[in-house]
């Protein structure tokens, strides 16, 4: 490596290093704040915690019935994970079938993609309702249970499988719901961890529909408790603050662990769909 | 099934699910609602018959939730506090001591003051509440 090749590439790290940090700031900020309960308008501020401890998330805990609202969240996202994988996974695979209409029906999800779920949700409401499922788990993972950007995730990975890999399984005499576990999602691992990841984010995250399908406090997810802590301690900013971290941890959990393989699929999904 | 094992899917849960567990195990032992502690005078001498006043945390407030008379030897108890934020306070006549704020890792648990509560030689005046028990 030449001198000026390692110059260059000491500057780009050191931009890539500020970038970083001043997108890690607001996360930093709230950590120290959860962590002391100070003012965060005080001037000037502080960019080290002053007696740092961690008694804002033992009132996190108590004062609010957060075990609930845990248990609550993850059992959505779990019935959401496992919808996602499944249902995509069938709907990916049955897109990269020959069928009439596939184009048609190609340009249909993409178009869909288009439309914000604000606009769907009273049907969508209705539609819970006729299935009696308001404030029930499974109508509140239901809306997440398929998403088109996943599916086109899974096409596009199975697209890439080569053909000839799944006409030798055909031969064999598997049929599509075997060549699908047992070939196309083996090498899909990326695709699947994609799916994970945005369906456990997205319904981790998700305000609007459990705030209108849920009828009773017992059924809230972490989201709705943060509005309704917010609402309970107005003058707790250790708490509130503790109470986000606590919300965001099992999202970062998630990612962190599943990130080399999310990144590869979001990278089959952008070059191959 | 090894590289199952070795994998951070099931590496990271099982050490959460495991803290969680040994956590749990050190709660149950150690949450019988006990918080002791002994009442001195402005002198250090030790206070029998001072009341202590236990206050729990009530969302907005302090509200009473138990009191205690101490010993001969300046000693009391509290068996059955089941909350995580507390504040004591020691009365004897007109003295009274600072209010203090105790707060705890988790619900009822056990405690013992490492600083008695010291009753104040200005009469009948509830100190404001704050300091670490």
């Amino acid at each position: 490596m030449t001198r000026r090749e390692t110059t260059l590439l000491g500057v780009r790290h050191a931009v890539l290093v500020m970038i970083s940090l001043v997108m890690l700031t607001p996360f930093y900020w709230v950590l120290k704040t959860s962590l002391t309960g100070e003012n965060i308008y005080a001037y000037p501020p502080s960019l080290l915690p002053v007696r740092p401890h961690l008694f804002n998330y033992v009132d996190v805990w108590y004062l609010i019935p957060f075990p609930r609202y845990l248990l609550n969240s993850v059992i959505v996202s779990a019935i959401a994970v496992s919808g996602n994988v499944v249902l995509n996974a069938i709907a990916g695979y049955a897109l990269t079938l020959p069928f009439p209409g596939r184009r048609a029906m190609i340009v249909l999800l993409l178009s869909c993609t288009l439309i914000p779920f604000q606009a769907t949700i009273i049907p969508a409401y209705l539609i819970t309702a006729h299935l009696g499922l308001l404030n029930s788990y499974l109508g509140l993972a239901l809306p997440l249970m398929s998403t088109i950007v996943c599916i086109f995730i899974f096409k596009a990975s199975f697209e890439a499988v080569p053909r000839s890999l799944i006409d030798a399984a055909r031969i064999d005499g598997l049929g599509d719901v075997r060549i699908l576990l047992r070939v196309l999602l083996p090498l899909s691992t990326s695709a699947i961890a994609t799916n994970v990841v945005l369906a456990f984010i997205w319904s981790w995250n998700n305000f609007l529909w459990p705030l209108i399908i849920t009828r009773d406090a017992d059924m809230q997810t972490l989201p709705l408790g943060l509005a309704r802590f917010l609402s309970y301690m107005e003058d707790t900013t250790g708490a509130l603050y503790a109470f986000v971290v606590m919300v965001l941890a099992p999202g970062l959990l998630v990612f962190l662990m599943a990130q080399s393989s999310f990144m590869r699929g979001l990278t089959a999904g952008a070059t191959k769909g | 099934m090894k590289r199952v094992l070795r994998s951070r899917f099931f590496v990271v849960p099982a050490t959460i699910a495991l803290a969680v567990a040994l956590w749990n195990i050190y709660v149950s032992l150690h949450a019988h609602g006990l918080i002791a502690g002994r009442v001195v005078d402005a002198d250090g001498r030790p206070v029998a018959g001072a009341t202590v006043v236990l206050f729990a945390h009530d969302f907005v407030t302090q509200v009473e939730k138990a009191r205690t008379a101490t010993d001969g030897g300046g000693d009391f108890r509290f068996n059955d506090n089941d909350s995580h934020l507390v504040q004591l306070q020691a009365v004897d006549g007109k003295q009274s001591s600072q209010r203090i704020t105790l707060r705890l890792w988790f619900r009822g648990q056990d405690r013992v003051l490492r600083q008695p509560l010291r009753l104040l030689r200005a009469t009948g005046q509830v100190a404001p509440a704050g300091g670490q028990g």
